[in-house]
């Protein structure tokens, strides 16, 4: 069992191993076992227990938000009392007539996704960073609580339902059911008890189902790098907004059920207390699991429990003490904890038969055969046809506060083949191809490609159009596997799994990179790294593929297999290279243009402008 | 209108400006300068509120009270830096959520000790009147208080040799370092003047709002809407988004209730932030 455990959090969020089959017996198992446990015990431990599932489900809404999307939130809990307060609001008013709370618990649902979708559109098309989403969410929690705690007046009511201020909303009626003409149900205890862990486990299972799609890889993508994910193509907002708001449904369903629960919520739900408590349930479970959400409730309520009821005077000191203890030792969670320990002890066992690693036999390998592979067909295809100028500059201009980082450069790309853009540090150069692929946004002037004004577009939309950039800082998932990273760019153009699955195998062979599909990306060479980048940019099949210092601390051998790389992209791209390495510019021995100061200063052939005095001034700084 | 009416309309919006000039510099100083998320700052300004209450009660003078009360928290920042937050720089979720740890510590402890009655100081300060309206002088006070406290926290920023430390330690943590600047030390003074300045505004807060355990919640939220309104430039920043989030928040409040007002700073602060991602003084157009 424990085993299990350790696999289930070891492949949540990291990965998409494990299979739907797997999953669905270990949900049915433990639903079983729920089942037989809530008929064996009194009646009123079960629904004590109900509870836990209940939190369970909480806790499940920010593992998806913050475990697989990386964005922390501390209104689980607000959109929780949401939930809660929209069922008591619904089932008051219309469960009589009706004769069924279901219909609440859905606008529950809707209500909660609606305010987390609008509360997710400013935080995440506004773009503030992940901190700020932290904070907003924290103060649109206190502000609810302030609001919800001032309406114990009577006109502060819903049909027949007040607010009820700070004594909170009573006399909520149970979950209930009816079929269409037939009698109305109210759920037993122990029915509900068995339809909460049902539900959580629902859940719990569509999550992992969900990581195992590509929304939820790419949810996991941006995570790690968002950026990188942006240029790939993919809506980093749209998909935050949308992971967001499910969680805010998820959450709110919870709520619902809680209001059925306990006939009864009041503001508190909002305050800090409970918001503090979702996040040491996941803090203690694992934030990147699902079993992490169901053990961290366990855990820390069955502990209160133990230890003498929630109510005690002294909670918020132990919570708080928890969460200092568990930053300070536990960061990770008490699974993930364990899964290392587990990994170390058994990994010691196994080193002893362990064989070298095999990076060097494939290093050696690629000096034992010099020739490049060739390139795969499916990249040269997609650009068969292509119009007379693929990308341009018009008199385009970038501040930075005081600073004029480019200033009034018209620039054009021949279709195909490569151009090298050089010029001392600080002449624009990275600025440009900022303004080209759409990371800054231009002060003045136009970026054009195929005759369609770019200029407004969004990083990810220019990425679909047809511009890969490497940028000049490796921007690649350093924990993700190398296969990962490959397959996350290749999805990124034609939608589809399965071409994804055969070109991501091809790239692997092209870049020489087999040998390493399952290793962190992270623990490549520098040289390696620069050109998995590469074969993530040129994934997407661009027809503007952007390289910044693609052989920055490359060795001799390295290089020259990069300028081969390049020449053969040469051919059906236009390949744009921004190069310190005059060797390597020489080699590649294509047409220059020359920036200075953000100006475009000249343009000419290697040849042509080695013997250009102004360009040996401009760059030993001489006057 | 007329102009008594005016002048008070006027005097009650710059105290509303000032209160959240006041809760929100100490924040300003820590989050601006070393990008800390002091969820604890509302408990902060609490505890300063309570050891001016246990100041008056053992008889000492008001104003003394003040100063001891705002010193006193600033020891207990210095404290809690080398304790805790100390361990944690570069790790900003790990830091928010200590600090959130320690916040709900605090309020239970003062809690248990104090219980949760609202507790009144009496300041020797009288009112005056404009026209029909009578006001309080002490507000003024507050003014001049959250003028000078600003002012103060530039001047040191700007004049002093630990400011200009403390502003290198900032901007390159490793160049300082590597400079000889002990830059551990810079940041237990800047934590230490941020939660003085905290303990400052609750004891000025004291006579005027209910002295009660929860009562750093009130203020923690507007003040972090405030801090990242105001963007990177900090002390100019936090000037200008409490007079922007003021101006909605008391014009809110006098419209219908304080809640809706804080409601409506908020909303108004998820908007700016939705339009100008950097806040106020953020640079526009770097993206």
């Amino acid at each position: 069992m424990m085993a299990h455990l350790t696999r289930l959090a070891g492949t949540g969020a990291r990965s998409g191993r494990g299979s739907l089959g797997t999953d669905l017996s270990v949900a049915g198992l433990a639903l079983a076992a729920a089942a037989i446990l809530g008929n064996l015990v009194e009646e009123f431990t079960a629904f004590e227990w109900s509870l836990w599932a209940i939190q369970a489900i909480l806790a499940l809404s920010l593992v998806l938000i913050w475990g697989y999307g990386g964005i922390f939130s501390f209104g689980q809990a607000a959109i929780y009392g949401i939930g809660g307060y929209t069922y008591g609001f619904w089932a008051i008013n219309f469960a009589d007539n009706t004769g069924e709370s279901l219909t609440a618990v859905v606008a529950a649902v809707v209500v909660g996704a609606a305010f987390a979708g609008l509360l997710g559109y400013f935080m995440f098309y506004g773009n503030v960073t992940n901190v700020y989403v932290a904070i907003i969410t924290l103060a649109t929690s206190l502000v609810l609580f302030a609001f919800v705690n001032s309406t114990s007046g009577s006109e502060y009511r819903i049909g027949d339902a007040p607010f009820g201020g700070y004594n909170g909303m009573t006399r909520i009626p149970r979950l209930t059911w009816r079929l269409p003409g037939g009698a109305s149900h109210e759920l037993t205890r122990v029915q509900f008890f068995i339809v909460c862990v049902a539900a959580g486990l629902v859940i719990a299972v569509g999550i992992r189902v969900l990581s195992r799609r590509p929304f939820g890889r790419i949810a996991v993508a941006m995570q790690h790098n968002e950026l990188r994910t942006e240029l790939t193509g993919y809506n980093v907002r749209a998909h935050k907004l949308a992971l967001f708001t499910i969680g805010g449904g998820i959450a709110a369903f919870a709520g619902a059920l809680f209001a059925a629960w306990g006939r009864f919520i009041s503001p508190p739900v909002f305050s800090l207390t409970p918001a503090a408590l979702v996040v040491i349930w996941i803090l203690v479970g694992s934030r990147s699991s699902v079993a992490g959400a169901f053990i961290g409730v366990l855990i820390v309520e069955g502990l209160s429990s133990w230890a003498g009821g929630s109510d005690g005077n002294n909670e918020p000191i132990v919570l708080g003490a928890t969460l200092i203890f568990i930053v300070l030792f536990l960061p990770g969670g008490v699974i993930a904890n364990a899964a290392k320990a587990w990994a170390v002890a058994s990994s010691k066992a196994a080193s002893r038969w362990s064989t070298p690693p095999a990076s060097s036999d494939s290093a050696q390998a690629s000096q034992v055969q010099p020739a490049t592979p060739p390139v795969p067909d499916w990249m040269v295809e997609a650009n068969g046809e292509r119009s007379n100028s693929p990308i341009a500059t018009r008199m385009v201009t970038k501040r930075f506060g005081g600073l004029t980082a480019v200033d009034n450069v018209t620039l054009e790309f021949p279709p195909t083949g490569v151009s090298c853009l050089i010029g001392p540090n600080g002449a624009g150069k990275s600025t440009l191809f900022g303004l080209l692929s759409g990371q800054y946004s231009v002060t003045d002037g136009m970026v054009l490609m195929d005759e369609q004004n770019l200029t407004k577009w969004p990083a990810f939309q220019r990425a679909r159009q047809g511009i890969g950039v490497k940028l000049q800082v490796a921007s690649i998932y350093k924990e993700l596997s190398v296969r990962e990273n490959l397959w996350l760019a290749c999805f990124a153009m034609p939608h589809n799994r399965s071409t994804a699955d055969v070109r991501t195998e091809q790239l692997l062979e092209w870049l020489e990179l087999s040998g390493h599909a399952q290793n962190p990306a992270g623990t490549l060479s520098h040289g390696q790294q620069q050109w998995l980048e590469i074969g993530m940019v040129v994934a997407t099949s661009p027809c503007v593929v952007l390289l910044d210092e693609p052989t920055a601390g490359m060795t001799r051998e390295e290089t020259r297999r990069t300028g081969e790389l390049v020449s053969q992209l040469g051919e059906w791209a236009s390949v744009i290279v921004v190069e310190h390495d005059m060797e390597f510019v020489r080699q590649l021995g294509a047409p220059v243009t020359v920036l200075h100061r953000g100006q475009l200063f000249t343009q000419g052939s290697f040849d042509d402008l080695s013997r250009d005095e102004r360009i040996l001034d401009i760059y030993l700084g001489r006057e | 209108m007329a102009l008594d009416r005016l002048f008070n309309l006027g005097f009650d919006l710059f105290s509303g400006i000032s209160i959240l000039l006041l809760v929100s510099i100490g924040l300003a100083v820590i989050f601006g300068m070393r990008g800390i998320i002091n969820l604890a700052h509302g408990e902060f300004i609490m505890l300063g509120a309570f050891a001016t209450l246990s100041g008056v009660r053992s008889g000492l003078n008001v104003w003394l009270a003040m100063l001891i009360a705002a010193l006193s928290v600033g020891v207990f920042g210095i404290v809690l830096e080398r304790l805790l937050i100390r361990r944690l720089y570069g790790r900003l979720f790990d830091t928010m959520l200590a600090t959130w740890g320690v916040s709900l510590i605090l309020v239970q402890l003062v809690d248990n000790h104090y219980g949760s009655v609202t507790e009144g100081i009496v300041v020797p300060v009288g009112s005056f009147a404009v026209g029909e309206f009578s006001m309080s002088a002490y507000n003024l006070i507050l003014m001049g208080a959250a003028a000078a406290l600003t002012a103060g926290t530039f001047t040191v920023m700007r004049r002093t040799r630990y400011g200009l430390l403390a502003r290198a330690a900032t901007q390159s943590p490793t160049m300082a370092q590597e400079l000889g600047v002990n830059t551990s030390l810079i940041n237990m003074w800047t934590f230490g003047l941020g939660s003085a300045l905290a303990g400052a505004a609750g004891a000025l807060l004291a006579p005027l709002v209910g002295v009660i355990p929860t009562m750093g919640q009130t203020y923690v939220a507007r003040s972090f809407m405030t801090v990242i309104v105001g963007g990177p430039s900090f002390i100019a920043g936090t000037v200008s988004a409490s007079g922007l989030l003021g101006l909605v928040e008391n014009v809110a409040t006098n419209r219908f209730t304080p809640v809706i007002g804080q409601a409506m700073l908020l909303i108004a602060a998820i908007v700016i932030l939705r339009f100008m991602p950097q806040g106020l003084t953020g640079r526009r157009d770097s993206r």
